[in-house]
């Protein structure tokens, strides 16, 4: 029998040392290639298409709590390790490598308000509704022995968060008062207070790492550096900021995370008006988290998703919702850039896909080739409206829906109240104000 | 009434009053007094106590102290306490809490801000960057490995040379031994003063800094003052300021005019200019207060109205371009040259100046002021360059001759040479003049060349005029009090440091296209993406060109010729032509292109086309073919023939009229699908300001298929790549201090090296 096959002599295209230059099996005159474009234009088409067909960003569901998860931490130096703390005052580290919890122990009376790894990964830190603050190693006690914490530190404040310093071996809580600790004293080195507010979350600078921010209750933000004795600014918004992040890139951005369905990120010289504000959520948006590398990050929401954005854009990228994922309350970028971690109401921890279409295990180099060349095409077409609706397009539940059509009739009606009222004034008495000017009340110096 | 009169006692009332108004102020706590010593004092021992003045002494003062010494012995001391009384100042009391927290807050604030600032430009740069890797590479550290190691051992030198150094040795210890040399110690010392010299260098380091600060200082001080002096509002304080300065200019004048003539020409000159500025300035036209009392009046009086005609008048041919005032100016040259000749004082340069304007003054009364002005000015200009032509020609012969002559001579042989090189300078004008007159036109594409280059230097003109305005307005910003109450921008530096992307990525900041999640989404989703896949198939080959304007017949040229050529260089090179204005641009190949087809009627063919387009659609066919169906010879009738033919003669519907029939200068392409229109870009997406730029980045192609491996490599590079299982660090200090980093990776390096010649060729 007569096998047909192409065969190619390999001497025709194969270099025989890395510094020779590539043969050119083709011709690449232009004009030889009239149909470049359109070809080109069919295969972003494609990619776009294929990228929404692949468009599975759920990862896994780690179930093992039994009341809702209220705060995250991520180790440090570890990928596969994530810490997790619940309502009923239990901590769970979870082995994310096998979907497996590792470790339990109820750490807390009451809530686990905050959770937060040493700089070198090798203790955690735990605060909760107790007034303490305790102390874990992150090495698992042997099989007979209990779970003990290392230290505990009885508060004489209320604590509601608490963050790690990244270089040194300090960390701050919030809840009455912000307070700076040291691991060595059972008393804060320093408490910053400025008014009588709860301060509910606390975040310090990764990159400037005396800088530290909080958020309170007055609907402020407040901005301390650990070795002033005095905090510094107070930026006061129309709502309440529920949680902070700073931008690990960009030493001046940080990203608040506000009651009033938005969020927005300020850069910390200049307050008066926040540098971008993200839409598109229809709730509160309960907690915020960067990406290690800065360029995006993740918000959760009491609307039952998660939304990504782009640090700079004020529009989601993506949204994560599954039917049973109840209100969101945490969420986290592991930070390896590749996965995000929501946690939620109904006990659950999931874990997403940080780019939804992102194919998991080992890719070839050939492969990797094609999918740069893909992401460059899908980059390149993005503007064409074809390529544009497809990608953007995201089925949604239903009652996201349904809140955004009421959002926009409010916001419609207060548009044409203020054309109204506008043209029916004198001229000039109704200023036109921007979207960014409205939002921040007041700079407290 | 005189009852109670008589029984009012003034003492006890007062008594009364008094204990009236101190019934609310009873001090139930008593003062404390202070027996030992405590750490804390207590809150309710810093009471105030009450009508101090009533109940307890008088405290007791520095005065009643200097009283007591000074009846007693220590007069002296006394006299000194006065004198510290007098003269020593008391320190203020501190600020209240709130007010001292917040100066420390905005303080700590500020040098947050300041700290935080330093990290501009490393996001400006990593912002700007084309593909960000992370984790960030860590630097590496290059250990200077030849400082450790061990000398070689094996010598270079041969025996000679070994010799001949042992000999040297010799003969200068034997030098030193005799005659004293020491060129050993010198070298020795002068290291030793370049070590000094360094040390010095450290302080002067210091004062330098000291020195900046110090001028920082009186800048500020200077600042401040120039913004109080603005915010003065009267009238008269402004009017006095600008007499004064006048008076100033005019002493400053005078004192030039003995010391140095040249610089106080060139100084009239320059006021000259100054007043001609503001003349020519709007403030002249009918906005001062005059011409607006004129306006109330001119309704009613036509002489004042004639007034105000020409004010506007005078204002136009004063804004006016003149062109040709070389021309003009050459009488009045020649006349000039007379009048030099005869009554020019050899030792007064002045006196040149004054004659050679009175004669024009005199020919030139019935013309316009300005125009008298104009030509004053030019012959004021030509003598400014002859004199310094001359003063340039003395130097030369001042060498020459001796020192003490110099003194007194000198204006003496000036002056003559200035007679002598008048005459031949303004013949040189006439020659050069003459030589000037405009050729014959004859147009060719040189011409059109030329044009174009003229072009071209009068719009770098125009932007170099602007530019000087715009840094004459910096120059001054103490004028206007608009621009320093202006707020200060703190992130400015940012916006300084961020330059240009390389690559301009297409950024879509819209909300998502959401829809309702449905049970059976799977089929669905399947079922809509096969759909404008088919879509798409058919529309292929004009889906690719954004069409955004079909009726701009240029841009479509220019595409071609942008075809041609190689699309990746385009790419390369397209930072290259950023800079360069965009609307100039565009204007500018419009005008090429209309040139350069100049003798091709366009709108002809342009009809052309259009009629060849419909009179395709009005032909008949006829079906009938000769031969065919009809039999030969006789008997067979043209009648009949006809009548069949008639028959055959497929009549095509009636032809559609064309959508554009009616409108000369469009042309409605009838022959695109309306279902390729669905796949084309509508607007300019948003990074990008000109559909130029877009097409450009659209046009070139990226895959293996049509670029070479490495190329297509380097153009699907991701904007950020990650590794796998690593953990990417936050930015780290070290980075604000690194080295640009070695690039390692072979299509970095390749970028590199792309980009270095690119910027070889710009500096050349």
């Amino acid at each position: 029998m007569k096998v047909k096959m192409i065969s190619r002599n390999p001497d025709n295209y194969v270099r025989e040392t890395k510094l020779q230059q590539h043969k050119l099996p083709r011709n690449y005159d232009p004009a030889l290639h009239p149909l470049e474009g359109p070809r080109e234009y069919v295969r972003a088409l494609n990619a776009t298409k294929l990228d929404r067909v692949f468009a599975k960003p759920f990862v896994c569901n780690l179930s093992g709590h039994r009341d809702g998860v209220s705060c995250f931490g991520k180790h440090p130096k570890l990928l596969s390790t994530l810490a997790t703390g619940a309502y009923d005052g239990e901590v769970r580290i979870w082995d994310l490598a096998n979907r497996t919890s590792i470790r339990n122990f109820v750490a807390h009376d009451g809530f686990v308000r905050g959770i937060a790894y040493a700089g070198n990964g090798d203790r955690l830190l735990t605060v909760g509704d107790d007034k303490t603050i305790k102390m874990w190693s992150s090495q698992a006690p042997e099989p007979g022995e209990e779970e003990e914490p290392i230290n505990t530190i009885l508060s004489r404040h209320i604590l509601h968060g608490i963050s790690h310093n990244r270089r040194e071996n300090s960390f701050a809580t919030c809840g009455e008062v912000c307070a700076i600790w040291d691991d060595q004293h059972n008393d804060p080195i320093k408490t910053l207070k400025w008014g009588v507010d709860t301060l509910h979350t606390i975040s310090y600078n990764p990159v400037e790492t005396t800088v530290l921010a909080c958020c309170a209750s007055d609907r402020s933000i407040i901005l301390y550096d650990q070795r002033e004795a005095q905090p510094l600014r107070k930026v006061v918004l129309t709502m309440k900021s529920n949680k902070l992040a700073w931008n690990p890139m960009e030493a001046f951005n940080f990203t608040v995370a506000n009651e009033d369905c938005n969020l927005y990120t300020f850069d910390t010289r200049q307050l008066q008006t926040p540098l971008k504000i993200h839409f598109d959520h229809v709730s509160a948006v309960t907690d915020v988290d960067y990406a290690p590398t800065g360029q995006e990050f993740v918000s959760s929401s009491y609307d039952k998703t998660v939304r990504i954005y782009h640090a700079h854009q004020s529009h989601s990228r993506d949204i994560y919702h599954t039917k049973r994922m109840q209100h969101v309350v945490c969420v986290a970028w592991s930070l390896d850039n590749r996965y995000i971690f929501s946690g939620s109401d109904e006990m659950n921890v999931r874990m997403w896909k940080a780019n939804a279409s992102e194919k998991l295990g080992i890719i070839r180099p050939r492969e990797r080739a094609n999918f740069n060349y893909q992401e460059a095409l899908k980059e390149k077409y993005a503007a064409h409206p074809q390529i544009k609706r497809i990608a953007r397009h995201r089925q949604v539940p239903r009652h996201v829906l349904n809140a955004q059509r009421k959002m926009r009739a409010v916001k419609d009606k207060e548009l044409l109240k203020e054309a109204n009222v506008r043209r029916h004034s004198k001229k000039g008495k109704v200023p036109y104000v921007s979207e960014k000017q409205k939002h921040v009340l007041r700079q407290d110096v | 009434m005189s009852d109670d009169e008589e029984q009012y006692n003034a003492v006890s009332h007062k008594k009364l009053l008094q204990t009236i108004s101190n019934l609310g102020n009873v001090q139930h706590i008593r003062k404390s007094t202070r027996d030992e010593r405590q750490q804390k004092q207590d809150e309710f021992q810093l009471v105030k106590s009450v009508n101090t003045a009533e109940h307890a002494a008088k405290a007791v003062g520095l005065n009643d102290l200097v009283q007591i010494l000074r009846t007693s012995k220590h007069i002296e001391t006394g006299k000194k306490l006065k004198n510290v009384h007098s003269t020593k100042k008391v320190l203020q009391k501190p600020l209240e809490k709130p007010a001292a927290d917040r100066i420390k807050r905005t303080i700590g604030y500020e040098s947050v801000s300041k700290k935080l600032g330093r990290w501009d430009a490393v996001v400006a740069k990593q912002r700007s960057a084309e593909t960000q890797i992370f984790p960030i590479p860590t630097e590496t550290i290059y250990v200077n490995t030849a400082a450790h190691s061990n000398a070689i051992k094996t010598s270079i030198k041969s025996e000679l040379a070994k010799e001949l150094q042992a000999s040297n040795e010799k003969l200068r210890q034997l030098r030193k031994a005799q005659i004293g040399d020491n060129t050993d110690e010198k070298t020795l010392a002068q290291q030793e003063q370049e070590l000094l010299q360094k040390k010095m260098n450290r302080q002067e380091l210091y004062a330098r800094r000291r020195e900046l600060a110090y001028l920082k200082m009186r800048e500020s001080q200077k600042s401040a003052k120039a913004r109080m002096q603005n915010k003065i509002k009267s009238k008269k304080y402004h009017k006095l300021q600008k007499r004064q300065k006048i008076l100033e200019q005019m002493k400053e004048f005078e004192l030039l005019q003995k010391t140095n003539p040249e610089a106080a020409l060139e100084k009239l000159n320059a006021l000259e200019k100054s007043r001609v500025m503001e003349r020519a300035s709007l403030r002249h036209k009918n906005t001062g207060t005059w011409a607006k009392n004129l306006q109330v009046r001119a309704k009613y009086d036509k002489d004042v109205r004639k007034d105000l005609a020409e004010q506007l008048a005078v204002s136009r041919q004063l804004t006016e371009k003149k062109v040709d005032t070389d021309s003009e100016d050459e009488p009045a040259a020649v006349k000039m040259e007379a009048n030099e000749q005869v009554d020019n004082d050899p030792f007064n340069p002045w006196t040149k100046v004054k004659t050679a304007e009175k004669p024009d003054t005199q020919t030139e009364e019935n013309e316009p002021n300005w125009r008298t002005y104009w030509t004053e000015r030019n012959k004021n200009e030509k003598l400014l360059a002859k004199h310094r032509a001359e003063i340039e020609d003395a130097k030369l012969e001042k060498v020459e001759k001796l020192k003490v002559e110099q003194s007194k001579k000198q204006p003496k042989t000036k002056s003559m040479k200035k007679k002598k090189k008048s005459v031949s300078a303004v013949e040189n004008g006439w020659v050069v003049e003459e030589v000037k007159e405009p050729p014959v036109k004859t147009q060719t594409i040189e011409d059109i060349f030329d044009k174009h280059e003229e072009n071209i230097r009068q719009k770098v003109a125009k932007k170099l005029e602007k530019l000087r305005k715009q840094a004459e307005k910096l120059g001054q910003p103490s004028k206007k009090g608009k621009s320093i109450k202006k707020k200060r921008d703190e992130l400015q530096n940012l916006k300084d440091l961020t330059f240009k992307k390389t690559r301009q990525r297409v950024e879509i900041d819209e909300p998502l296209n959401q829809d309702e999640e449905q049970p059976n989404l799977a089929a669905k989703i399947a079922g809509e993406l096969a759909k404008p896949q088919k879509k798409s198939m058919e529309s292929e080959p004009t889906s690719a060109e954004t069409v955004i304007d079909p009726n701009k017949v240029t841009t479509i040229t220019w595409k071609q010729k942008m075809h041609a050529s190689d699309a990746m260089n385009d790419v390369l090179a397209d930072d290259n032509e950023a800079d360069y204005d965009e609307a100039d641009a565009a204007a500018e190949r419009q005008l090429t292109i209309s040139q350069a087809f100049e003798d091709d009627d366009i709108i002809a063919d342009f009809n052309k086309d259009k009629t060849k387009d419909s009179e395709l659609k009005n032909t008949e066919l006829q079906l009938a073919m000769p031969g065919w169906g009809s039999w030969a010879g006789a008997g067979i009738s043209q009648e009949i023939m006809n009548r069949r033919n008639k028959r055959l003669l497929l009549k095509l519907a009636a032809p559609e009229k064309r959508r554009d029939d009616n409108k000369n200068n469009v042309y409605i392409n009838e022959t695109t699908s309306k279902q390729a229109r669905a796949h084309m870009v509508s607007s300019i997406p948003f990074p990008f300001t000109s559909m130029a730029d877009y097409e450009a980045s659209i046009r070139a192609p990226i895959g293996r298929n049509f670029v070479p491996e490495t190329a297509f490599r380097m153009l699907t590079r991701p904007a950020i790549i990650t590794r796998k299982g690593q953990v990417i660090e936050p930015m780290d200090e070290s980075e604000l201090v690194k080295p640009d980093r070695r690039l390692r990776h072979i299509v970095d390096r390749r970028i590199d090296r792309l980009q270095n010649p690119l910027k070889a060729t710009k500096v050349q």
